[in-house]
């Protein structure tokens, strides 16, 4: 009877943690996914995601879930005014990616791809730093199969930096966390001072996750190694994650601007010159986290809502440009842009779903970029920050020449008569097609996103100035862009590889390791081979030693080499843990 | 017809066709009063100019780069990066 009713009471607790913590819903429904024949398994998880998307949706703002563990207090549940737009977008994320995916007979990556999106849902409204921590890993042991599922060499070993990288992520973290603890501030997420030790690993942590530069090589190196449909999972959760992370404890550090101008500027120069056009977005990708470190460094209301309404678009027309470039690599076999061209004809939805997110991301008028970073920039504009609006102005700039212009007219308008390729199936055109109005929706109608907005927006986006300011900056962008590709000033591409922060891990600390690890095996074989040759000759002194005077002191001698070799045997295994 | 002249058309329609844009965007300066943040953004056909050139800048940057984070497409040894 008591068995029964702690059961019961086990069965129950499980129930309320399945539908009380957003995402777990997704966490523990994904194991169900690998026994589930083709097509229930989609109709499955897009009914998890829906119910789970649903009840997010209901979610009190002040709802709260705790559990005590060793004597820790830890916070499963907390909402933030900025919670849910993060959690409604990757929820949308996630359905948008077992329609694309609807064709695959992949239960790993399905697996994976929704274990993934449920951690990333879980974290954002983890409390304390102890719950983001094992979120925060989920979605790494999870999102790394999806780079796996390049199946090939290079794939493999890309997830294998990916992993690492993200690791060394989760590892910060969990250090910054303690380190906290330690202070006496306990390890609730709320507002940290960066300049700490503990604020200062926990930045860390989540500046590899966002791409900071340096630390943001795994992105470009990772992404475009994954399956088509492994790199549009990607392209939503990690990065946006680390995003509204940053916001929580960092908003109004103002370093942050800086790092965040270096991202948005530094990778357009990469971009352009890169032949690989799922690395290219990987690297555009970098340049729009940059833009919204930027408005988490000034920190005001209205770049906090910019941060956020430019994240929740940002998963929408970053995940469309993954989708279309995806459908391409996966009907023509090649993601580079100097065998491909010509498709607009075989391909049009896709092209023209390219398109639209190709818009969104240059903030076009009425596509979702314009309606979303508007308020970022305008925020930057408002503090007075003219070298960092400038900043940001040319970055925009950056995005129309490699991803509005080159992307799309490489891919579909360059000529080339060689190419043949089929139109994508059809649940790849209906997830394009959601995601493509999505951005329209945003870029008509973006009252309905800054109604979800942690703040009230004042801004006047619809300002005809500013509509006219835009396109003039586009316009002629484009025009003198399409004129130096035209005229031959600038060859648009060629095959060859482009050395961005990847070459770090792939090439560099490699090197590095190697070149260390060479002297130290010197050395290490070295104090190998002289202490079996000391420990000899000691035991060979003494065996002579006892013919020559007798028992007693042999025994000394014996007891000396004894004493040698243990402390040689001690050495060598004292070398041996430290290596 | 083939996929080289239909792309090239298109081409040639988009070269004809953004000129004209960038002139009817000149125009709407007259017309339009631009609110300004800063002096500089007041400046007739700032963010004209501001396009143009920093398309220049980008353009220029990346061919300066080029020379020095490009290599040959089997730099990483094909499948073997390290």
């Amino acid at each position: 009877m008591g068995a029964m009713m702690m059961l019961e009471a086990a069965f129950t607790m499980f129930l309320t943690m399945l539908l009380t913590i957003p995402g777990m819903m997704l966490i523990i429904g994904a194991l169900a996914v690998p026994v589930l024949p083709l097509p229930a398994r989609n109709a499955y998880m897009l009914v998890l995601i829906a119910i789970s998307g649903w009840s997010v949706w209901h979610i009190s703002p002040d709802e709260t879930m705790t559990a005590t563990l060793a004597g820790i207090d830890l916070i499963l549940v907390r909402g933030e005014a900025i919670t849910k737009p993060f959690a409604l977008v990757f929820h949308i994320a996630a359905a948008l990616n077992v329609i694309y995916a609807m064709h695959e007979n992949a239960k790993i990556t399905a697996t994976a791809g929704l274990t993934y999106a449920g951690a990333a849902i879980a974290a954002l409204f983890a409390g304390d730093f102890l719950t983001l921590f094992i979120y925060w890993e989920l979605t790494t042991f999870a999102s790394v199969f999806l780079v796996l599922a390049g199946d090939s060499s290079r794939a493999m070993r890309a997830a294998m930096r990916y992993l690492l990288m993200q690791v060394a992520s989760g590892v910060i973290l969990l250090a910054g966390a303690v380190l906290l603890w330690r202070a006496g501030a306990g390890f609730t997420i709320t507002a940290l001072d960066a300049t700490t030790p503990a604020g200062f690993c926990i930045l860390l942590a989540f500046g590899i996750k966002a791409g900071f530069p340096l630390l943001g090589g795994w992105l470009q190196d990772a992404y475009p190694e994954a399956s088509p449909t492994g790199s549009v999972m990607l392209s939503a959760f990690t990065t946006k994650l680390a995003i509204y992370m940053l916001v929580i404890c960092f908003a109004g550090f103002k370093p942050l601007i800086y790092i965040g101008l270096a991202m948005a500027v530094i990778p357009l120069f990469a971009a352009l010159i890169e032949n690989n056009l799922r690395r290219v977005l990987a690297i555009a990708l970098v340049n729009q986290l940059g833009i919204m470190v930027v408005g988490i460094g000034i920190g005001s209301e209205l770049a906090v809502n910019g941060v956020t309404a430019h994240a929740f678009a940002s998963v929408l027309y970053k995940g469309l440009l993954f989708m279309s470039i995806g459908a391409v690599f996966m009907r023509t076999g090649t993601d580079q842009a100097d065998a491909l061209g010509g498709l607009s004809r075989q391909m049009p939805w896709t092209a023209a779903f390219c398109l639209i997110g190709a818009l969104s991301i240059a903030s076009m008028p009425l596509f979702s970029g314009f309606t979303t970073k508007a308020l970022t920039i305008g925020a930057v504009a408002k503090q007075g920050e003219l070298l960092v609006w400038l900043g940001l102005l040319f970055a925009s700039v950056g995005v129309v020449l490699h991803t509005a212009v080159k992307l799309p007219y490489a891919t579909f308008f360059a000529p080339n008569d060689k190419i043949k390729a089929e139109e994508a199936p059809l649940n790849m055109r209906v997830a394009m097609a959601l995601a493509a109005g999505g951005c329209i929706l945003i870029g008509l109608y973006p009252s309905a996103l800054y109604a979800l907005l942690p703040y009230e927006v004042s801004y006047k986006v619809w300002d005809s100035g500013h509509v006219l300011g835009e396109l003039q900056l586009l316009a002629f962008a484009a025009l003198i862009f399409a004129l130096m590709v035209r005229r031959g000033i600038y060859p648009l591409h060629g095959a060859r590889v482009v050395l961005y922060s990847d070459w770090l891990t792939r090439r560099v600390i490699p090197r590095i390791i190697i070149g260390l690890g060479e002297p130290l095996m010197k050395i290490w074989n070295a104090l190998k081979d002289g202490s079996v040759a000391l420990t000899l000759r000691a035991l060979r002194t003494s065996e002579e030693a006892s013919r020559a005077t007798g028992l007693a002191s042999g025994i000394a001698s014996t007891g000396a080499a004894a004493g040698i070799f243990l402390a040689v045997f001690a050495l060598i295994l004292l070398i041996r843990v430290l290596m | 017809m083939s996929g080289k002249t239909e792309t090239s058309r298109t081409g040639r329609r988009v070269m004809r066709a953004l000129p004209t844009l960038c002139a009817l965007l000149l125009v709407g300066e007259i017309i339009i009063h631009r609110h300004a943040y800063f002096a500089l953004e007041a400046t007739p056909l700032f963010f004209a100019l501001f396009g143009g050139v920093a398309a220049c800048l980008v353009v220029g940057g990346s061919m300066l780069m080029s020379r020095l984070i490009t290599r040959a497409p089997d730099y990483y040894g094909g499948d073997d990066d390290a």
